[in-house]
């Protein structure tokens, strides 16, 4: 009771207690020391890098103008051979036919071409000197060519993934299936989850926990589908096969007994 | 009602020729082929005309008559590439100056009716004489819908039935399409179709078509409608887009044909309330597909068309014609996939042969209907030929 008193009472009780051990350099020094050396290996990784980055640019420009050039030489020359009126009067698969005319196609295929070569001589150059730069690793930078790679499986998967939802619609409302929106939308999910476990996959990010989740997700979509009809759409899915296979059946008779009078009418659309 | 030039003089070499006319015929069961050669044997002298059939034959049942074989093709239910390569290659080794080219199942043809196909391209001077099928109200329904008023309206010609399987064909016609069809058959699609009609517009030949009265047209081994419209739209589709540049030219169409009123009266099919539901279903399901391929007017008149009642519903001519060309456009544009394009055209053809049903359940004939739908995509032609020049021009 005396000691509580004692310090309650007392002149200056937050007055500091020297340390016991004593250093010259404070905490700001060495964050400063930290920084600096942290800002170096960064510079200098870019120095390293950078003619690569200005060769790539390079590269790119110098062969994009090269397959311009090319590009405008082929279609003067295709014009001048009147190549699409070659094209079309030997052309025998009607079915292929692209919206542009044969020369627009071959003029562009030439330049994206040298896009191409452009943008493989300059990743080559980038290559060379970001090794030469490898004793300063950054773990960002091999992140961009998967980044590009996923990017690449995004829109692929995108453009599977709506190819095949109207194609199951259209072929499903044809079929006059009553389920045919749930059946597109159900395609399409599945098309959009395995890509987007693909692009985590070629991302690296996640690792196994990403495949597990896939795998559960995927397989209960499978599932939900396959309940939904083989148990909650039972009547449903019974009503809309049997309606085909009479339908078919019609089809095939083509046959009608529609009149009062009894008189046999026939649709044939053909 | 000759369109066009007259046939050329006839080579010496072709004139030397006894035969003067060559008749090839699919393939068919033994005795439907000997009578349609008791109908050819009936229809002209036996030294002028030679047969060529994958059938085989055994001479002594028509002694007269010169029978050849043909190669075989896999036609089924309408000409393809490869029957034209043959029967020109054929026509060519004979020397003959007219092909008679008859589809399968051609029993049904009168000896009359041949004679006056065949007569056509060796007297008249026709280059192309097709037939004009009798064929029951409700029979031939895409032609009536599609084929014939798109082929009247672009082509400006009245031929009835453009993708007639009966054909009679003069040297230079025959050496024509199957000009065409090597293109197919060197790409390896042998089962293509050929469209006459539009090749000889193309060619400036003339042409006419004449009534052979009651055909039995045999149908396609798929029943199903989704696969033969996609087939036969999707090859006139393409087929006009490869001649884009002849018939977007003016052209004087030829008088119009008097055709006789039907007595019959058709009543409504059953069919029809199921291809009305059809419909409905689809515009529920199908507008955003739809909707990247017909302008805003158009799809306000398929809502109005959705609530109608089944005994009441019609699908206006113009609108028939307008979702036709604006299908047309998009497929020359690849708005979307042409396989998904054609499919979704199967909801709203039905809901035009439930409409031609209706009317003419009506009282109105069947062929009285087809000419309104054909007048109606020829009056439409300057919005067709509008867009296919400048596309992003959305006419409401």
């Amino acid at each position: 009771m005396l000691n509580m008193l004692a310090v309650i009472f007392q002149e200056n009780p937050y007055e500091v207690v020297p340390p016991a051990f004593a250093d010259n350099t404070s905490i700001w020094h060495h964050m400063s020391a930290a920084l600096n050396q942290s800002l170096y290996r960064v510079l200098s990784l870019f120095i390293a890098v950078l003619p690569g980055i200005l060769a790539f640019f390079v590269a790119l420009a110098v062969f994009s103008l090269i397959g311009m050039a090319i590009s405008a030489i082929l279609r003067r020359i295709l014009i001048w051979f009147k190549f699409d009126d070659r094209m079309a009067r030997s052309r025998g698969n009607v079915e292929w036919t692209p919206s542009s005319s044969p020369t627009d196609l071959a003029a562009r295929v030439s330049f994206w071409i040298c896009v191409l070569v452009g943008l493989i001589i300059g990743v080559a150059a980038f290559d060379t000197s970001y090794a030469a730069g490898a004793p300063l690793p950054i773990a960002l930078l091999p992140y961009f060519t998967h980044a590009v790679g996923a990017i690449l499986l995004l829109i692929a998967g995108n453009l599977i993934a709506r190819f095949l939802a109207r194609s199951v619609l259209i072929g499903a409302v044809n079929a006059q299936l009553q389920y045919a929106r749930f059946l597109s939308l159900g395609v399409k999910w599945l098309v959009l989850v395995l890509t987007a476990a693909m692009v985590l996959d070629h991302l690296e990010v996640g690792g196994d926990i990403v495949e597990l989740a896939f795998g559960i997700l995927f397989g209960g979509i499978v599932l939900t589908l396959a309940l939904a009809v083989g148990l909650g759409s039972r009547d449903l899915v019974s009503r809309s096969l049997e309606s085909r296979v009479e339908r078919s059946g019609e089809r095939g008779a083509a046959t009608h007994d529609s009149s009062a009078s009894g008189q046999v009418e026939t649709i044939r659309h053909f | 009602m000759a369109t066009a030039d007259p046939i050329p003089v006839v080579s010496a070499a072709s004139a030397a020729s006894q035969a003067h006319l060559l008749v090839t015929v699919a393939a068919m069961a033994q005795e439907q082929f000997e009578n349609l050669l008791a109908n050819v044997a009936a229809a002209f002298p036996a030294d002028s005309v030679l047969v060529a059939t994958q059938n085989e034959f055994a001479s002594s049942a028509f002694p007269a008559l010169r029978v050849i074989v043909a190669p075989p093709t896999n036609a089924a239910w309408a000409s393809t590439a490869a029957d034209f390569v043959h029967a020109f290659q054929l026509a060519r080794e004979e020397n003959v100056r007219a092909v008679l080219m008859l589809g399968p199942g051609p029993g049904s043809l009168t000896p009359s009716a041949l004679r006056e196909l065949a007569n056509a391209v060796l007297a008249s001077g026709v280059d192309l004489a097709l037939p004009r099928y009798t064929l029951p109200p409700h029979a031939g329904l895409i032609n009536s819908a599609i084929l014939y008023p798109l082929t009247r309206s672009l082509f400006a010609t009245r031929i009835r039935f453009p993708q007639a399987i009966d054909l009679g064909m003069s040297l230079r016609m025959t050496e024509r399409l199957a000009a065409a069809a090597q293109r197919f058959t060197s790409a390896s699609q042998p089962d293509t179709l050929i469209w006459p009609v539009n090749e000889a517009i193309v060619a400036g030949y003339a042409m006419d078509d004449y009534d052979v009265g009651l055909r039995a047209l045999p149908q396609p081994a798929e029943t199903d409608v989704n696969a033969i419209l996609s087939l036969v739209t999707g090859s006139l589709f393409a087929d006009i887009e490869a001649k884009a540049a002849v018939w977007q030219r003016p052209r004087r169409l030829p008088p119009p044909r008097i055709f006789p009123d039907e007595p019959l009266r058709v009543e409504s099919a059953a069919e029809v309330v199921r291809m009305v539901e059809s419909f409905r279903f689809a515009y529920t399901n199908l507008q955003e597909i739809w909707s990247l391929v017909l302008p805003p007017n158009s799809l306000l008149s398929l809502k109005r068309l959705s609530v109608a009642d089944p005994a009441a519903f019609r699908m206006p001519e113009m609108l028939w014609a307008r979702i036709v060309f604006d299908f047309l456009i998009a497929f020359r544009l690849r708005t979307i996939n042409r396989g998904h394009l054609l499919g979704a055209l199967i909801p709203l053809y039905l809901a035009w042969v439930a409409g031609h049903i209706n009317i003419t359940a009506a009282g109105t004939s069947s062929e009285r209907h087809i000419e309104a739908v054909a007048a109606a995509f020829e009056a439409d032609k300057p919005y067709m030929v509008s867009r296919w020049r400048w596309p992003d021009r959305f006419n409401s």
